[in-house]
């Protein structure tokens, strides 16, 4: 080896010290993924309705207002926790939450929805996930922001909390402008 | 509360981990007939990861979602749609992520070319020694 | 009490190795050589008495210190009480300074009038080696912590880590890893005194070396093992983050030997080692980093903290920085102008150099990758198993065929072609071996031809050489003096190892078959030759799990009953979940392997079997090797001694 080359090990020691550097100190969440959805419209769907004998078909919906799409089942801890939020959210106006019941049991689904009320325009179902992975949906519960013109502007990976809360809302007002 | 969702997502994680090591999660019920169909299908599985695991592809992972990945993917195979095909509506939903063998893409250019180009400098610093040598 | 003498050692300790780097700055060498001594002795015996107290508490299960509630349980068997010591961070970093202060003893033990500066330097570098580390441990991930109150059990209870293959895979580990330091600490004293004053520098690294690599090389494996045996297909290796972290140090530890070995014969590639030496040890903390830090998340990693990773990377920062301008500024005082020949054994040895430095940037690459991807975009990609299998596999194939025809060479070797025709019996042996494992496992595929190839190669090459030695010996057939030279022991078994190892990859890789089924008692199935006689279900009651058993009748196509093979689904009551544990019946040829899956007495279960063909030459390629290690370490001691002191 050259007098010259032999720095290079250093340079590049360097080099991949900076990235790692980088790496640890910006703000990452290892696990989460970002949804690749953002900025299309809405994937084209047909479900059947939790509550009435109605078939959602999406190219109807998702028009002139801002809705909110919330994944949730009973069996799912978190989705308990975040009801209340979800209640309170949509007292606002100008607003829309559906529901999609994933891979969940629709009685029990119903009878939860009872008990805890029920903060949805409708609530649909997801017996196989197929909704679910059409909307790249990978835990529960996700919630998504679509704009008045039915185009995906945001994905909430976990449940709404008191910690998120007012982040959410600020995501809402933002978008709708 | 955030801290909850994370521990439901780490639950999952983690008992994923333990059905890893319940065997090896295709089932008997999801096999398709065809075993050429079904080997197509495997090998699909085994490039596609399961997204609530650790670097695990959803042919080894007894996750729900790998399960229901798997499902759709025979169903998809059975219905005549390509390797491409498959994996484009994979992509789309679950971007680049899903996938284990990354894609020749504009950002993997460095990734896929520069083992080859560490092994050419490699082939000139022997092929110099051995001129000099002479 | 004891934690708090555990925690006093551990400062103790720190004291020890601060007055060993401030010694080093003694020039007067008597004074040097018995405060030395005194210093060292009382650095092992802290960190024994440190490390040992530890254990003692998770022995008795004593709650009170925060490792043990963390980490144990009341109802753990006595060997994953110990083995939870380090299965764990903070003991396994206590583990991590204990390995390091024994290497630090035995280059002391080295230490003499003739070698003073270089050994003295050694020390230095290693004593803030140990420094670092015990800081780290002491300030931000103490085992001796206390919780008050004392909580009656512990949280430790997960079946997952009470294995006997996991047990002992840490400290193999480390033993590897951090042998490697010893060897960092050498290269750059090497670097920092005079030429007069560095004598023997490379014969003083090598038996370091080749410890650390022999142990590395058992560690990985057992790591392998219990994958193997525990996830339940008959996986062994999956391009895991952690698992490449252990790997590259391995590629490089490789490189490292044969450097040395080229240095002790020629002179040559004396950069190369010190480079070498640098990078295998940086690699071996940068692992470290990997698992601890939470800039990846994998099945292994310890702890998401990033403070924790700033503080390993900082150090990082400061060994790799401090090294490696040391090395371009003075390793060209190692220089020499002897180039190699293609053709020669050093000339091959550069050649296996740079592909396995090749190989280790792959792996890294394709680890970091994501990361990179990660924080430069808004996009998240995956770099698996397709990645590097389609990239290491076909780069390594070059380095075995090295490996067959390397031995074959001589040192200074220039005649090329007259020396290959010695080839052409290695040649017609790996033919012939092939084409019978083509006619047994009635395959043509072509990996598996590649791997029998790669594998019987190097074994051809290495029963040819012995046949030679063994014919010279009793001077039959009167040869032409040294055709083929002579290998060292350590050699031979160390590459007879690794062509068995690859003899077994391909079997298990290539061959496998898999059967999954439903089956209710007194069903039978067929997998390959073999009838499985599905005979009973029942409950089996373990020290701390209840398990459901079902037994199984392994029939031959004679209808001989060669097996009775008991898979069970163990449910931990306290840790509130389960574990499958296989059942398998192994022989040279091939392991049939058995997974009691979900089900119940009326539907049946679903039972999952597995033929993997030649996996037992894995473990017995690695023990080989292990073996060829031993003895190469054995005679370099040996060569150690006989330097004047």
């Amino acid at each position: 080896m050259k007098n010259k080359t032999l720095i290079i090990p250093a340079i590049l020691f360097f080099f991949i010290l900076f990235i790692l550097f980088y790496l640890l100190l910006i703000d990452r969440k290892p696990s989460e993924l970002p949804s690749v959805l953002i900025n299309k419209k809405v994937p084209v769907f047909k479900a059947e309705s939790l509550l009435n004998d109605n078939i959602f078909i999406s190219e109807k919906e998702f028009k002139n207002e801002l809705t909110i799409v919330n994944f949730f089942a009973t069996w799912c801890k978190p989705c308990l926790d975040e009801h209340v939020y979800l209640k309170k959210l949509s007292i606002g106006e100008n607003l829309k939450i559906i529901g999609i019941n994933y891979k969940d049991d629709p009685k029990k689904a119903i009878k939860w929805l009872k008990e805890l009320g029920n903060p949805y325009y409708d609530v649909l179902v997801d017996y196989d996930a197929r909704i679910g992975i059409d909307w790249g949906v990978y835990g529960l519960p996700e919630t998504f922001i679509i704009n008045s013109k039915g185009i995906i502007k945001y994905r909430l990976v976990g449940p709404i909390t008191e910690k998120n809360y007012n982040m959410f809302k600020l995501k809402i007002i933002e978008i709708n402008q | 509360m955030m801290k909850k969702y994370f521990f439901s997502l780490i639950v999952i994680i983690i008992l994923s981990q333990f059905f890893l090591l319940t065997p090896h999660a295709v089932e008997p019920d999801e096999v398709l007939e065809n075993s050429k169909l079904e080997l197509r299908a495997r090998n699909i599985s085994k490039n596609v990861r399961c997204l609530v695991c650790q670097n695990q592809s959803i042919d080894d992972s007894s996750a729900d979602l790998a399960k229901d990945l798997r499902v759709l993917i025979r169903s998809k195979v059975k219905n005549g749609e390509s390797d491409q095909e498959i994996y484009q509506f994979l992509i789309d939903r679950y971007g680049d992520f899903v996938l284990l063998k990354p894609l020749l893409k504009f950002n993997t250019l460095i990734l896929w070319f520069m083992p080859f180009i560490f092994l050419i400098i490699g082939i000139f610093i022997i092929y110099q020694h051995h001129k000099k040598s002479n | 009490m004891i934690p708090f003498f555990g925690n006093l050692a551990l400062w103790l300790s720190l004291f020890f190795a601060s007055l060993q780097f401030i010694l080093a700055y003694n020039q007067n060498p008597n004074l040097l050589l018995r405060f030395n001594n005194i210093v060292n002795k009382g650095l092992l015996i802290s960190i024994l008495i440190s490390f040992f107290s530890l254990m003692y508490c998770h022995i008795i299960s004593d709650f009170s210190v925060l490792n043990v509630f963390q980490n144990s349980h009341t109802t753990k068997p006595l060997l994953y009480k110990i083995s939870g010591v380090w299965g764990n961070h903070e003991g396994s970093m206590l583990l991590w300074i204990l390995v390091l202060i024994i290497f630090n003893y035995f280059i002391h033990k080295l230490f003499n009038k003739k070698n003073l500066a270089l050994l003295s330097k050694a020390l230095e570098v290693q004593a803030l080696i140990i420094i670092g580390f015990l800081l780290f441990s002491i300030l931000t991930s103490n085992p001796f912590e206390i919780i008050f109150p004392v909580p009656s059990n512990g949280l430790g209870f997960n079946p997952l880590l009470q294995d006997p293959a996991l047990a002992i895979h840490p400290p193999l580990l480390y033993i590897g890893y951090v042998g490697f330091s010893a060897a960092f600490s050498l290269g750059i004293a090497s670097m920092s005194v005079s030429k007069k004053e560095r004598v023997n520098w490379h014969s003083y690294m090598k038996p370091f070396v080749v410890a650390a690599w022999s142990f590395l090389t058992l560690g990985i494996a057992l790591g392998s093992i219990w994958a193997y045996y525990e996830l339940g297909w008959g996986g062994w290796w999956f391009w895991d983050p952690v698992e490449n972290a252990s790997l590259m140090p391995w590629l490089l530890g490789t490189a490292l030997i044969h450097s040395l070995i080229t240095v002790e014969k020629k002179k040559s590639l004396q950069t190369w080692v010190l480079l070498l030496s640098i990078l295998t040890f940086l690699l071996s903390v940068t692992g470290t980093f990997l698992v601890r830090s939470g800039i990846l998340t994998s099945v292994h990693t310890f702890a998401l903290d990033p403070e924790r990773g700033i503080y390993i990377l900082a150090f990082i920062a400061l060994l790799g920085g401090y090294s490696l301008l040391l090395y371009g500024l003075k390793s060209k005082n190692f220089l020499n102008k002897n180039y190699l020949s293609f053709l020669s054994r050093e000339g091959l040895i550069l050649a296996n150099n740079i592909i396995m430095m090749t190989v280790c940037a792959t792996v890294f690459l394709g680890t970091m990758y994501p990361l990179l991807i990660e924080a430069f975009s808004n996009n998240k990609i995956s770099v698996g198993e397709p990645y590097f299998n389609s990239t290491v596999v076909p780069i390594m194939i070059p380095a075995i065929l090295i490996m067959g025809i390397g031995p074959i060479l001589s040192w200074g070797d220039k005649s090329t072609k007259k020396k290959l025709k010695i080839l052409s019996p290695a040649i017609f042996l790996t033919f012939i071996s092939t084409i019978i494992f083509i006619w047994l496992y009635n395959s043509f595929n072509l990996f598996g031809i590649i791997g029998i190839v790669m594998s019987f190669w190097i074994i051809s090459n290495i029963i040819l050489a012995q046949i030679q030695h063994f014919q010279k010996k009793f001077n039959i057939n009167k040869i032409k003096t040294n055709i083929i030279p002579k290998s060292s022991l350590g050699m031979t078994l160390a590459h007879l190892g690794i062509g068995l190892l690859i003899l077994g990859i391909t079997g298990s890789s290539v061959w496998q078959k898999e059967k999954i089924v439903k089956m209710n008692i007194n069903d039978e199935t067929f997998i390959h030759d073999y009838k499985i006689v599905f005979k009973e279900v029942k409950k089996n009651i373990g020290p701390n799990y209840i398990a459901l058993q079902g037994n199984f009748l392994i029939y031959t196509k004679n209808n001989q009953l060669i097996a009775e093979l008991k898979p069970e689904n163990r449910f931990y009551p306290v840790a509130q979940n389960s574990t499958t544990e296989a059942s398998i019946h192994t022989n040279i040829f091939r392991d049939l392997y058995i997974v009691l899956g979900d089900g119940d007495i009326n539907n049946g279960w679903i039972i999952r079997i597995y033929y993997n063909p030649l996996v037992i030459w894995i473990w017995i390629g690695v023990v080989t090797i292990f073996a060829g290690g031993l003895f190469s370490l054995k005679k370099n001691i040996g060569i150690i001694k006989k330097i004047p002191a």
